[in-house]
């Protein structure tokens, strides 16, 4: 059976004055049904592009997007619409995702509508039980986005995104805006409903800590490329690219004994516009060689379903435990907050 | 569920009240517009009802608490019938360039790689031309005239409207619940007019009554240099035209017209800046 995502060799290029920057440049992976992948990286590395090229909201300027096996690049008019009822995307920032005209009954309907589910009474209906599931009260329905707070209009959102009843949910950072503890609930929600419908998640974040608890999967993105995928266990315990070591090593631990143990990547990321040649993160790489100066990494399999683009995958000495004990103490009681039951009804 | 809602925001009104110069702006506007309305039916006499023997009478006149014109016309009845046709070629002006104007600049903003280029140079073009010689220009055309000024005045609106209708569109743009109801499949114009349009709203309602106490001087000035209202029709600007040759005897007749102009157009400005802060989302609460 066909993947319920699958993205190959997508990219997408932005003309600007004296060039053309490479925001996504040949990002391909597959997502199945009901399962969970997370996109990590730095801010400004494409995740986001890569979102909304996914969801035809952005043209690619080359690659294909197939959803279910049919490609979505080449879609228009009914077909597309067709294809937006089976994925949906929640926002980072819950004050700009929802429209401060409509009421949030309004907000949750307005997909029925546009879709012709249902008539005036089921959609109510519908309304009614969508609101419940994210943990809003029915009579909140009538109330617009101001009087909401961050987390509750994330539920909004999410209920939104749910309405058309989609097998895909691109999730876009949907928790990096809110307080630790409105995240967890969130967190939990968005578990809780991929259990209860069997959604698939393509989650993006930057938290390390969240995806470990959300995601099955991982893939790394660093300037445009993915540079290693991996199940999610497998990569923080054996990452096998240099840049995902450094990512892990760049979680904060609470722990002065490891001061000064940890080396953060020096130097900021190259522009985009002129990406270096040959492996594009040999500019900060502490394990560059001339070789990667030169030959850019192919993605090859180091382990089944561990794919890195370096050179030195398979040579990398073993992580003197990148994570110790799993996580830091601070992480560890951020994911027991996660950990705790579906979430409840906020008021 | 018993949470106890929290109070509901202060209505637009009652924030606009708050401001004082607001509040007695749009009382004299209301007034205006109401006199100017029931202006066949308040008036003392006929606009056209003329009786030399009481030409040039002055303010205070016994009957004749505005004086009479040089044609013995009632001042009460012109300025009630010249407020009408002034409103009405605002009104006109401003609603058929605005709507045509907001058009064009949300096709701009929304269609930007393919009209955005297109729409916005012939705007630019259309701003190069003042509005007092498109006025000249139509009435050259079709003649003078209240209509042919009411074109001219809508045509010098739509390029500003177009810009100021463009620049809030392409903010709102930016914002993830355009995205979110693309995600949603929905079709462009059901986009536009549920999601962008409500909230390009204030700035354009804004600009829209600034714009109209704008228009009413315009037009007023187009009459004035009789291109638009043609005698005996009563309107402001053709009434201080009129009155201009009397000026050293019989001051009132251009003077009273020229004090209704500034009054409206004030009031318009006042109300206009007093909208902008009561609809700024930033000042809410």
């Amino acid at each position: 059976m066909a993947p319920l995502l699958e993205l190959e060799g997508v990219a997408r290029h932005w003309p600007v004055k004296g060039g053309v920057v490479r925001a996504v440049d040949g990002v391909s992976f597959t997502l199945a049904r009901g399962e969970t992948l997370a996109l990590v990286g730095e801010s400004g590395c494409g995740k986001s592009t890569t979102a909304r090229l996914a969801l035809k909201l952005i043209e690619p300027s080359a690659g294909r997007v197939r959803i279910d096996g049919a490609d979505i690049t080449g879609l228009s008019g009914g077909a597309l619409r067709r294809m937006r009822r089976r994925a949906q995307i929640i926002f980072q920032d819950p004050f700009a995702s929802l429209n401060p005209r409509l009421s949030v009954g309004e907000a949750i309907e307005e997909p029925l509508i546009v879709h012709g589910i249902g008539d005036k009474a089921s959609r109510a209906a519908r309304v009614r039980e969508l609101l419940g599931l994210v943990g809003l009260a029915e009579w909140q329905a009538g109330r617009f986005p101001h009087e909401f707070s961050g987390g509750q209009r994330q539920r909004i959102g999410i209920a939104r995104a749910l309405a058309v009843q989609p097998e895909l949910i691109i999730c876009d950072e949907p928790v990096s805006a809110l307080d630790v503890s409105i995240q967890a609930q969130v967190v939990n929600l968005l578990k809780d409903l991929q259990e209860r419908f069997g959604l698939a998640y393509l989650f993006i974040a930057h938290d390390l800590a969240v995806v470990k608890h959300m995601a099955d999967r991982v893939a790394v993105m660093y300037l445009g490329r993915i540079v290693e995928v991996a199940e999610t266990r497998r990569l923080f315990a054996d990452p096998r690219h240099p840049y995902t070591r450094a990512l892990l090593a760049a979680i904060p631990r609470p722990d002065p004994r490891r001061r000064g143990m940890v080396t953060p990547l020096g130097g900021d990321v190259p522009s985009p516009l002129n990406p270096p040649p040959g492996c594009r993160f040999h500019t900060r790489c502490p394990l560059a060689q001339a070789v990667c100066r030169e030959v850019e990494p192919p993605a090859l399999e180091v382990a089944p379903g561990h794919r890195s683009a370096c050179h030195f995958a398979a040579e990398l000495p073993v992580v003197e435990r990148v994570a110790e004990g799993g996580l830091s103490p601070v992480a560890a009681r951020r994911l027991a907050l996660f950990g705790q039951s579906a979430p409840s009804t906020l008021t | 569920m018993n949470a106890i809602a929290p109070p509901k925001r202060a209505g637009v009104l009652k924030r606009l009240l708050r401001d004082p110069a607001a509040a007695i702006a749009l009382g004299f506007v209301v007034a205006m517009v109401l006199a100017a309305v029931l202006a066949p039916w308040i008036a003392p006499t006929d606009p056209f009802d003329n009786n030399l023997a009481l030409s040039m009478k002055p303010p205070g006149t016994p009957g004749l608490l505005l004086g009479a014109d040089a044609q013995g016309r009632d001042l009460i009845t012109r300025m009630l019938f010249g407020l009408r046709a002034s409103l009405m070629m605002g009104f006109v002006a401003t609603a058929a360039g605005g709507v045509v104007g907001v058009l064009l600049g949300f096709l701009a903003a929304f269609y930007q790689r393919w009209l955005d280029g297109p729409i916005m140079r012939l705007m630019d073009m259309m701003l190069s031309f003042p509005a007092i010689l498109v006025g000249l220009a139509i009435a050259a055309i079709f003649g003078p005239g209240l209509s042919s000024v009411i074109l001219a005045l809508a045509i010098a609106t739509v390029p500003l409207m177009a810009r100021i209708a463009r620049g809030s569109a392409l903010v709102t743009m930016r914002l993830d619940y355009i995205e979110a109801a693309r995600a949603i499949g929905m079709t462009d114009a059901r986009l536009i007019w549920r999601h962008l349009a409500p909230n390009c709203l204030s700035a354009i309602f804004v600009f829209t009554t600034l714009r109209f106490g704008q228009v009413i001087l315009l037009g007023s000035a187009l009459s004035f240099l009789g291109l638009g209202a043609q005698p005996p029709m009563a309107e402001l600007g053709a009434m201080a035209s009129e009155g201009r040759n009397f000026l050293f005897f019989a001051p009132h007749i251009a003077v009273i017209p020229c004090i209704g102009i500034f009054a409206i157009v004030l009031a318009f400005n006042l109300l206009g800046d007093a909208l902008r802060d009561a609809l700024d989302p930033r000042l809410r609460f």
